[in-house]
């Protein structure tokens, strides 16, 4: 009997809430921002890295899953958690596999992860994921690019470019503004980098953007590419200032002489 | 056909003044079929302290993972290495956990105690009834003959050199008389300083 | 009525297997492949009863396949043939056993050097310059005897296998037609045409 009492539950608020979910709704908007974007045949991973200590290996600290052969995941807030989550994810991939011979389709898995993800909303003596997913890929014998994203409550949903983790309003918001529909895969990176470059001040050094184009066809763009790429975006920004700057400068000129002229009237 | 001598092989371990040695044949068969030449059954435990398996050879390299799994918990917890005695009743229990459905192997342990470099034998059957002789322990297929030899030709307080002789006869010519054991021999002689690894050029047919 | 056969040369595995699939005394095909590339440098030669062999192969080939992306790298032959071999030590005292004799040749990169298994249903493990499965393993293994070579190049090695593969097809009873070859060295495995 005592063992009721020293399970805890998530249990309802009296106006309706789950407050250990959007508890860790708020571990999510703690974590690093991750990023993922659709084009017409590609879809990439973008994540903001935290810079590594001085003396640490930066290949142990990755954002950026691999599920199996077709499958991405990126997640953003509490890094163990994801770890545990990831590794669920796989053995379901593999067991998918043996059961039916067939990989699992992204839908599938993300429906998987949402339904791992909600039974820790719902059970006692656990606590939810504190983390979101973005989870990118190709179904079998398809090559239109899925993104979806999944959150602590269990929610899952498919998007064609969506950001989570720290000001992911922002990036979301920019995505809004900068998405068309079949972008090339140079358009898709781009747009990837330039949005995540919305949050991350400190530049290449601290992205890492993953490129999927089909089966067992993943790239990580290396820091030289990126840096390439972000030099690119400033420069684009840099002409747009320039241009701006010359329009107004124009205006200026042209109100300046009407209303020289207008003076000199008779 | 019993289930001991489906794959074959034969295990020998003598005791010397102040040494111990242990000798194992190397084939690994399937009945009549010869699969391996290389099949060690003698493992060390530490450094002054060797087992061997004979028997089905599955439960041989289950059993080896096993008894190194909880010599290594032993050693961890207790942050001493595992005396020679206290391993063959290691091995017992492991052995008897299994009582109704056992795994098919008859071990012989040979060590060395420390401190005092006493030597120490012991065999168990299949369910870790253990047996500690003065003398030399045999098992495996060819254990009836290894008893005969090792009978005519063990003697007391023999020094290493004498027992390496003494227990590489005792094998080859046992291994020699058996169709089930034999293809090589390797031979662990154990001293308070070292231990001596021999292989044996022995007869290949 | 299956037949395998492995040898290790001086830096590869050939494995190769009997293409029939056999229920009772009658043949049901005569072109099924018998091996299973398990990582990109292993691979799995499989017999024994109908039903087992596939389901078991499948089996290990997700978790070997799941170790690789866990951990990026994959699996060492080594390493894979003691998790191979334990499964099957453990199926053995279950209440279904796995009656499943695999030949597993692999090629491990990090010390440069062929690996070859011979694992039976028993659970019993040896790695070895040669193997074989099955009724043909009668003929092959004293025939590999004499004409082994750990060192040969791979058209030798190839040459004597198809010494072991022509013997079969002459003294042994059964027909078998053809065998599925398969190579792994270094650059991974393909297959074969004999």
């Amino acid at each position: 009997m005592s063992r009721s009492y020293d399970r805890a539950l998530t249990v309802f608020s009296p106006d309706g809430h789950l407050f250990q979910v959007e508890y860790a709704l708020e571990a999510v908007r703690k974590g690093t921002c991750a990023v993922g974007v659709r084009g017409k045949d590609v879809v990439v991973l973008g994540v903001e890295k935290k810079s590594v200590l001085q003396l640490q290996d930066p290949r142990t600290v990755r954002k950026v899953a691999m599920l199996d052969d077709h499958i991405c995941l990126a997640f953003a807030g509490l890094t163990a958690d994801g770890r545990v989550l990831i590794d669920k994810a796989r053995v379901e991939c593999q067991s998918h596999r043996l059961t039916v011979e067939d990989p699992v389709s992204v839908e599938y898995i993300t429906r998987h992860i949402a339904g791992i993800q909600q039974r820790y909303t719902q059970s006692g003596g656990v606590r939810p994921f504190g983390i979101s997913t973005l989870i990118i890929g190709f179904d079998p014998q398809d090559t239109r690019p899925r993104l979806y994203m999944t959150e602590p409550s269990g929610i899952y949903s498919a998007w064609k470019a969506n950001a989570i983790g720290r000001s992911s309003k922002t990036v979301r918001e920019f995505l809004e503004k900068n998405h068309k529909d079949d972008m090339t895969r140079d358009e898709t990176i781009k747009l990837t980098i330039k949005s995540l470059l919305e949050v991350v001040q400190t530049g290449a050094k601290n992205i890492e953007i993953s490129v999927m184009e089909g089966f067992n066809k993943v790239t990580s763009l290396d820091l030289a590419q990126i840096e390439g790429i972000v030099a690119d975006i400033e420069r684009e920004k840099e002409a747009e200032a320039e241009r701006k700057r010359s329009r107004l400068a124009a205006t200026a000129d042209i109100q300046a002489a009407m209303a020289a002229g207008s003076s000199s009237a008779p | 056909m019993s289930i001991m001598s489906y794959n074959g092989g034969s295990i020998v371990a003598m005791v010397g003044k102040d040494c111990v040695a242990i000798a194992s044949d190397l084939r690994l068969g399937n009945q009549a079929l010869t699969i391996a030449t290389n099949f060690e059954k003698v493992f060390p435990v530490t450094d002054r302290l060797y087992v061997g398996l004979p028997g089905l050879a599955t439960d041989v390299v289950t059993l080896r993972e096993r008894f190194r799994f909880r010599v290594n918990m032993y050693t961890i917890k207790e942050e001493r290495e595992i005396e020679p005695e206290t391993f063959a009743h290691l091995v017992s229990s492991t052995l008897y956990e299994r009582r109704f459905g056992p795994y098919f192997v008859e071990p012989v342990i040979a060590g060395l105690e420390k401190g005092t470099n006493k030597p120490f034998i012991a065999t168990t059957d299949l369910i870790g009834c253990l047996t500690l002789p003065k003398d030399f322990a045999v098992a495996g297929t060819a254990s009836d003959k290894l008893f005969g030899v090792a009978e005519g030709l063990w003697e007391p307080d023999l020094e290493p050199e004498d027992l390496f002789e003494t227990i590489s006869q005792t094998l080859m010519n046992a291994v020699d008389r058996d169709a089930f054991s034999g293809w090589g021999a390797i031979v662990h002689l154990i001293t308070p300083d070292q231990v001596i690894t021999r292989t044996l050029k022995a007869r290949m047919d | 009525m299956e037949c395998s056969f492995a040898i290790t040369g001086k830096d590869y595995v050939l494995v190769a297997s009997d293409t029939n699939a056999a229920r009772s005394i009658i043949k049901m095909k005569s072109d099924e492949d018998k091996t299973k590339i398990l990582s990109p440098h292993l691979v799995m030669t499989y017999s024994g009863e109908p039903g087992d062999t596939v389901q078991f192969a499948e089996y290990v080939e997700r978790n070997i396949r799941l170790q690789h992306i866990r951990n990026i790298h994959e699996l060492r032959p080594s390493s894979s043939a003691a998790w191979i071999r334990r499964s099957l030590a453990d199926s053995l005292r279950s209440r279904h056993p796995y009656s499943v004799n695999l030949l597993l040749g692999g090629y491990d990169a990090a010390t440069d050097t062929p690996k070859l298994y011979w694992i039976d249903y028993l659970g019993t493990l040896a790695e070895v310059p040669f193997a074989a499965h099955g009724y043909g393993s009668y003929f092959a293994l004293s025939l590999l005897d004499r004409y082994h070579n750990p060192e040969a190049s791979l058209e030798e090695g190839v040459a004597t296998l198809k010494r072991c593969i022509s013997e079969v097809q002459k003294r042994l009873v059964v027909n078998l037609e053809t065998f599925k070859v398969r190579v792994v060295d270094k650059d991974g495995v393909r297959e074969i045409e004999l």
